[in-house]
């Protein structure tokens, strides 16, 4: 299991237009990166906060549901978080080139 | 206040803050009598100094000036007002009855008497007497209930007597600690009170005990102080306990949370319960207990894993739907506008093409949409170029969704050659190989090795397996399919609890005589099978074509005849399907060009076409009753609308390069307007269907009732009844598709 986990992101960073892929883990720390060190813990950081706000958001509308995927578009990137309750993943994508 | 902060503070004010405390004090009683401040009413009147001084003469008079005269008294008795005497002029204020009385009283003296003193020897003689203490004692007990009852009055003369009782025991103690007969002359040397001399002389004389007369003025009164011990006040100070600051909100969610996390809890504790009571019913010891709980962690991380693949699975398709964005949007949006100009004829607009990295030299054999998820297909690679054959093979199951990498991946041994999902299961994949084995995949629980293998020595195939059918589930339940080889057999395999249990159907032989080998014996010619369809509504009817160019139709209850024989082709049958609307018509194409149409019990085909080359696979649209779309080895596709053209293909289109590929495959989404092709380099393209292409039948005027289904069906016979003519008749349409070759 742990294998084809390992070959989904490496394959993901071989994507076109991928910038990096982050594996966080529940405390906000991250785990694996393809980023340089000090993006990875920005990313880490500020991402996880806000998926905690977003899924927050989610929940309070209707305590039943749950966030699933969080997608941020911005001019530059896309950048794609998958929230669970124990990891965040994260993938930045630049979807222009 | 927080006591961290007295911690810091109390060492080092401890001297000042002593000085401060008693200056406090002070300072209290300073403060306190300066509260005490006369309070003067808001109306009193405001005298000046002249008013003041003024002296104002008050005269006391020995006559109670309000004294009430002329009092009287309702008398019952009488019946009338009685006057009754005034009270005088003696106001009494204050009253209280003393419990002393004066020796030349009348009671005192009356008292002595009843003491047994004679009042005129004791006034006489001194002021102390001498009596024996049991003498004493006796009046005084004595009186006490003679006393009592007497009334008010009398109880202080209780008092009195057990006053009298008091001085006497503390007489007695005083004689107690000093005993008289013992030390006389030593008290007499000392000289203590006058009084106390003359008792202890007296009674050394007499010989009894000195007893002390209460009188007038002989009775001392002692009080002591204590030592006042300094006020001393001592603190102390426990280690503060452990602080931490907590913060969180309170929404919605979290109480939600709270009482689900609860019920659960509930939950576990009473399957627990219950248990622990099967248990004890059981009273068989729990050696599995710790063993669960090692394997629930295993599992849990296990869990863990499957959720982080899960979800960099969906992040891949999120990447692929932003790198493919343009070709989604095609797919969902574009519909060719130059259709409407174009009458009667269609496009083919490709789509996302598919392809797996180690599968780009294998051949597409066989494609199929998945029953359940509309956006999933599986595809074969093996190969059909029977000159390079090649090692291993593949059955990829990929989805619309992740165009550049599959979902599933089987590798096999060697070479797969066709696949069918079962309709009830999506996950049960069947697929034949090329060395004649079949293998049934369980996708869902893993993809690293088959759920079951047919036996590589003697449970499988002589020849290639060239097509395998989900087969409608037994009466119990088990799982069984059909499997169709180049032996000319026609196996039933049955899913076991471990093993596949296989049938042969029937042997197909063709229907020569038998030739007679060299030694003797007679051979009769095997017919090989190349493809198999079953009856979508009668599940015991088959149809079997064959590499000779023969297509059979046989059913499973007989397994020595045919029920029909069509000499269809020149060369083998690489395809049949039914139509979905109307199941007596079914389409068979081969490599001898042709395409043809065909109904059941019908030696002749109702339609003939000729497309140029060798087909590789035909199709029924799953929307329409006339649609069906051919694809042909130099790599074109061809779609037909009966309704429209009987002669013509409504669109021809080439969707490989002519010289390096091959199409091979050709498969319908039973949903959305897209078809898929797939080619011998390993590719699958996918192709949406122009509007042209995907006509829906319009309802008459008359009848609008009419839902799509009997639309189509209506279409499809009004077709057939141009083309069904009389048997004795030949049939024009298969000269004019001869002709063409």
């Amino acid at each position: 299991m742990s294998n084809e986990v390992e070959e989904t992101m490496k394959r993901i960073q071989s994507h076109k237009g991928v910038v990096g892929a982050i594996v966080v883990n529940s405390e906000g720390i991250p785990i694996k990166t393809t980023l340089d060190n000090t993006t990875t813990v920005q990313y880490a950081g500020l991402i996880s906060s806000l998926a905690d706000k977003a899924r927050s958001v989610v929940r309070d509308l209707d305590p039943s549901n749950d966030l699933t995927f969080l997608r941020i578009r911005s001019k530059k990137h896309e950048i794609m978080v998958a929230p669970d309750r124990e990891f965040i993943l994260i993938v930045v994508q630049n979807p222009m080139d | 206040m927080p006591p961290a902060n007295v911690t810091k503070k109390s060492s080092a004010t401890k001297a000042v803050r002593k000085t401060a405390k008693s200056q406090a004090e002070t300072d209290d009683i300073e403060e306190w009598k300066r509260a005490k401040q006369l309070l003067k009413p808001k109306d009193q009147l405001e005298l000046n100094e002249l008013e003041l001084k003024e002296t104002i003469g008050k005269q006391l008079v020995s006559t109670n000036n309000r004294l009430p005269d002329s009092l009287i008294e309702f008398s019952y008795a009488q019946g009338t007002f009685i006057p009754i005497p005034s009270p005088g002029n003696v106001v009494v204020s204050f009253e209280q009855q003393g419990t002393l009385l004066h020796k030349d009283s009348e009671e005192a003296r009356q008292q002595m008497l009843e003491m047994g003193i004679d009042p005129l020897t004791y006034q006489t003689s001194v002021e102390t007497i001498y009596e024996p203490e049991a003498e004493a004692e006796v009046p005084s007990e004595t009186a006490e209930p003679s006393v009592a009852p007497e009334g008010e009055g009398d109880t202080t003369e209780g008092g009195t007597q057990t006053e009298e009782g008091k001085e006497e025991e503390e007489g007695a103690e005083g004689t107690a600690e000093k005993p008289p007969e013992e030390k006389p002359e030593e008290e007499d040397e000392e000289g203590e009170g006058e009084t106390v001399i003359k008792a202890t002389v007296k009674p050394a004389a007499k010989g009894g005990r000195p007893r002390k007369l209460t009188n007038q003025f002989n009775f001392c009164e002692r009080a002591a102080l204590t030592y006042n011990n300094p006020v001393r006040s001592q603190e102390t100070q426990t280690i503060p306990p452990p602080m931490a600051n907590f913060s969180a909100n309170v929404l919605q969610w979290v109480i939600y949370d709270a009482y689900q996390e609860d019920f659960a809890a509930q939950q576990l504790e009473k399957e627990l319960e219950r248990e622990r009571k099967e248990k004890e019913k059981m009273s068989i010891g729990k050696p599995s207990q710790p063993k669960k709980a090692a394997m629930g962690r295993a599992q849990l991380s296990e869990a863990v894993q499957g959720r982080v693949l899960e979800c960099w699975r969906v992040l891949e398709r999120m990447i692929n739907q932003n790198t493919f964005n343009d070709i989604a949007k095609d797919y969902r949006y574009w519909d060719d506008p130059s259709d409407e100009y174009r009458d009667e004829e269609g496009t083919l607009l490709p789509l996302w093409k598919f392809t797996y990295d180690k599968t780009k030299k294998h051949t597409v054999t066989d494609m199929e949409w998945n029953p359940f998820y509309y956006d999933l297909f599986a595809v074969c690679f093996g190969f059909l170029d029977y000159m390079k054959p090649l090692q291993a093979g593949a059955v990829c199951l990929f989805t619309l969704k992740n165009p550049s990498f599959p979902d599933y991946i089987c590798v096999t041994d060697s070479g797969v050659m066709c696949v069918d999902t079962h309709a009830k299961y999506p996950y049960m994949v069947v697929i034949g190989l090329y060395d004649g084995s079949v293998e049934v995949w369980n996708v869902h629980a893993t993809c690293t090795m088959p759920a079951y293998r047919s036996n590589s020595v003697t449970n499988k195939h002589r020849g290639i397996v060239w097509e395998v059918k989900w087969a409608p589930d037994l009466p119990d339940g088990e799982l069984n399919f059909f499997s169709v080889a180049a032996d000319g057999k026609i196996n039933n395999w049955v899913l076991m609890q471990n093993e596949l249990a296989v049938t042969t159907i029937i042997t197909l032989f063709l229907d020569k005589d038998p030739a007679s080998g060299p030694d003797g014996t007679l051979l009769r010619a095997i017919a090989c099978a190349s493809c198999v369809k079953l009856h979508p509504d009668k599940p015991l009817v088959y149809l079997v074509g064959t590499e000779e160019g023969h297509i059979y139709k046989c059913s499973t209850a007989y397994s020595s005849t045919y029920l029909m024989t069509y000499y269809a082709h020149t060369m083998p049958v690489c395809r049949i399907d039914f139509n979905r609307y109307n199941t007596d018509i079914f389409i068979s194409c081969s490599a001898d060009w042709r395409i043809k149409i065909w109904e059941d019990e019908r030696q002749e085909p109702l339609f003939v076409f000729d497309v140029g080359d060798r087909v590789g696979d035909v199709k029924w649209a799953p929307y329409s009753s006339t649609v069906f779309a051919a694809v042909t080895a130099e790599g074109r596709v061809y779609v037909f609308d009966l309704n429209v053209n009987k002669y013509k293909p409504i669109c021809v289109q080439a969707i490989v390069s002519r010289r390096k590929n091959k199409v091979t495959r050709i498969s319908f989404n039973p949903k959305l307007p897209i078809l898929i092709v797939g080619d011998d380099k390993g590719c699958v393209t996918t192709l949406k269907l122009s509007p042209n292409l995907r006509i829906m039948c319009k309802a008459p005027k008359k009848q609008q009732h009419l839902d799509q289904w009997t639309l189509q069906c209506m279409k499809l016979d009004k077709l057939l009844a141009l083309v069904r003519e009389p048997v004795t008749l030949t049939l024009p349409e298969d000269t004019a598709g001869s002709e063409d070759s």
